[in-house]
């Protein structure tokens, strides 16, 4: 029992994480624009996010410092990319380049080399009375503030792309923003508006890695989810709806392999650690078929 | 009409005009580093000083040099030929690390049979290949059959083989007992290749690289191929070239040579295979392999000399951490940055050389 409510209350920490990532992913891709450098933001804001918070004492201001780097990186991605029309895809992997050796830059100027790691002030939980003591459902409703934050923000995302005017147009503007010009919807400030929040929302999950799950930052922290967000993205076909439930698999498949590589004796406990990499690769072998994208993604637009 | 002009540019115009490209984005860029190199409280011309000209004052800077410069031209291959037809393998890292990781674990095991070095080297190179070869077709094969994007498989293939290696490096039948960090007993001295006055041998591999490379694809049909599609994919198709099979072959290719990489660094650098052998200066090779192929937009023409100063940064780099304190990523960033400006400015004067 005790191992099945810690196996929930870990999957709902790392699908925090994962969703929040592929969730600025899809606000990015809904208008065309592809965030491939969400590997660098969380980088990035992990370690700004931790500092902050350790510097300063209050997770919310780790996590404010961690959304407004995010904000930054999406407001140079919008503007080179809409200003200069480069290859969103070069421009992601500069950035993801730039992310990782800013964050390791940063903790080393601060911090520097010390012989116990400096832990971060730990995020408040949500304690609802009486199902809180319930095994299981405890695990579930006992999560700190930040996965209710995601929730929330996939719920937002949903109403606002499927009951909403202006939510239909901005998905008008990735299938077609030719059209959503003509009608009057202006694509450049969409397209900034939403990279920048895509990627404060990615700022967010990366601030969440230090200091809500290790309690320390440690370098390359992000362990590639970054990019296993976008293949989270990529397998939700663009739609928050679905990028929970990806952000949920993957979350369970890699709190599965790390216990397993506990419990096993036989295997190496390697190939488990590989488990959550591959079936990325698998699972979007399987659903190749059932993946829709939005028709501009990943291209330019300019009116001529 | 437009594309005629582009043709007739006259190579002195097209000269002037890529090196005010990159003159421009290095004034920028080398602006901007001193900037930051003065608020974080350095001596701004004794580090600029010192990132410059540390490859050159010294025997010992220019053989660390030569030494980056090696598998850095393999990386830069990896990622520039797949990305002649405008696909992005991320996975020169991974590649690199699975063909070094294949190379120790069949030298360790063929060691004991005594095979002279005439034999050991040129198999072991080829199993570099090989091993490289399939990392890097399978992310191809995974484009070209399932649409999955190379940039995420590169990526996972990236991860699966760093866990490879330090599985092959901690397993009981390759594992060096004396060491605690993951490192494989040394291989056979007929599986090493030395040192030409401290210049490792490998570089003969390079330079065979250098030319297969211009051979493949200036003189085949299969660089043509590459070339057609790269320049306009409908127009190559008409023609009756399988775009899929192209796809695979870039990644194969650039696999291959990412690959031989790893196993030249294992076969002439290390003689062994240590976890983490594939980096240098505060990053991997496959994103400084990256970086230097972005700064010739892609073209394989001017990968080996990009390469070189690519590699006087790092060395200098180094010796900036040494001797002033500079942490590494200080240097990193900042080519993160130059390679930024080279791409913007660059897309302002051609617009179609960036692309």
């Amino acid at each position: 029992m005790t191992f099945i409510t810690s196996f929930i209350s870990q999957t709902m920490v790392y699908a925090t994480v994962y969703t929040l990532t592929s969730l600025g992913i899809i606000l990015g891709g809904r208008t065309g624009i592809f965030n491939v450098s969400a590997e660098g933001i969380l980088l990035a804001s992990a370690s700004t996010g931790f500092l902050t918070a350790y510097l300063t004492g209050s997770w919310l201001m780790g996590f404010i410092a961690g959304a407004l780097i995010g904000t930054v990186f999406g407001f140079i991605l919008a503007f080179v990319h809409e200003t200069f029309k480069i290859n969103q895809f070069i421009l992601g992997i500069i950035l993801v380049i730039f992310g990782s050796g800013l964050s390791d830059l940063l903790y080393k100027i601060i911090i520097g080399v010390r012989l116990s790691a400096p832990q971060a002030p730990s995020v408040p939980s949500v304690i609802i009375p009486f199902f809180s003591k319930i095994p299981v459902i405890s695990g579930i409703l006992n999560q700190d503030v930040v996965v209710y934050f995601m929730y929330f923000a996939v719920l937002v995302a949903y109403w606002f792309y499927y009951k909403t005017k202006v939510g239909l147009e901005t998905r008008a503007i990735g299938e077609n923003p030719k059209a959503a010009d003509v009608v009057g919807v202006n694509v450049k400030r969409r397209r900034y508006l939403a990279t920048i929040i895509g990627s404060a929302l990615i700022g967010v999950a990366g601030a969440y890695l230090p200091i809500a799950i290790t309690g320390t930052y440690s370098p390359d922290i992000s362990a590639g989810r970054g990019f296993m967000a976008i293949g989270i993205a990529i397998f939700a076909s663009w739609k928050p709806q679905r990028a929970i439930l990806g952000g949920f698999l993957f979350a369970g498949i890699e709190v599965i392999a790390f216990q397993l590589k506990l419990i096993s004796a036989n295997i190496p406990y390697q190939f488990f650690l590989m488990l959550p990499f591959i079936s990325v690769l698998i699972i979007m072998m399987i659903f190749k078929k059932h993946i829709e994208f939005p028709a501009s993604v990943g291209k330019p637009y300019s009116r001529e | 009409m437009k594309k005629k002009n582009i043709i007739q540019n006259d190579l002195p115009v097209k000269l002037l005009r890529s090196l005010s490209v990159y003159g421009l984005a290095l004034l920028i860029a080398f602006g901007l580093i001193s900037i930051i190199i003065a608020l974080l409280g350095f001596s701004v011309p004794d580090a600029l000083k010192t990132l410059i000209t540390t490859s050159f004052k010294s025997a010992f800077g220019f053989q660390e040099t030569i030494k980056k410069t090696i598998p850095l031209i393999f990386t830069t291959y990896a990622f520039t030929i797949p990305f002649m037809i405008k696909f992005f393998n991320i996975g020169a890292w991974g590649q690199m690390l699975f063909g070094g990781t294949v190379v120790a674990a069949v030298g360790l095991l063929i060691g004991n049979f005594g095979l002279p070095s005439f034999i050991m080297i040129p198999l072991l190179v080829v199993v570099g290949i090989l091993a490289g070869g399939l990392w890097g077709w399978f992310a191809g094969f995974l484009k070209a059959k399932y649409d999955i994007n190379p940039i995420i498989s590169t990526i996972m293939l990236n991860f699966v083989a760093v866990l490879l290696v330090n599985f092959i490096a901690t397993s009981p039948i390759f594992k060096d007992p004396l060491e605690g960090h993951p490192i494989t007993r040394p291989l056979s001295s007929s599986a090493i290749l030395g040192f030409f006055h401290k210049i490792p041998y490998s570089i003969i591999f390079v330079i065979l690289a250098i030319i297969f490379v211009y051979i493949l694809l200036k003189k085949t049909k299969l660089g043509y191929e590459i070339t057609s599609v790269g320049y306009n994919l409908h127009a190559a198709q008409t023609y009756g070239i399988n775009f899929q099979r192209t796809i695979m072959l870039t990644f194969l290719l650039g696999g291959a040579l990412a690959g031989l990489g790893g196993a030249l660094e294992v076969m002439n650098i290390h003689g062994k295979l240590i976890e983490g052998f594939a980096k240098t200066s505060g990053a991997q090779y496959g994103v400084f392999g990256i970086l230097t192929s972005l700064v010739v937009a892609g073209n394989p023409a001017g990968v080996p000399i990009a390469a070189f100063f690519m590699a006087v940064l790092l060395v200098g780099a180094d010796a900036l951490q040494r001797t002033m304190q500079i942490p590494v990523e200080m240097v990193f960033l900042s080519q993160a940055l130059i390679v930024l400006l080279i791409v913007i400015i660059r897309k302002k004067f051609e617009p179609n050389g960036g692309k």
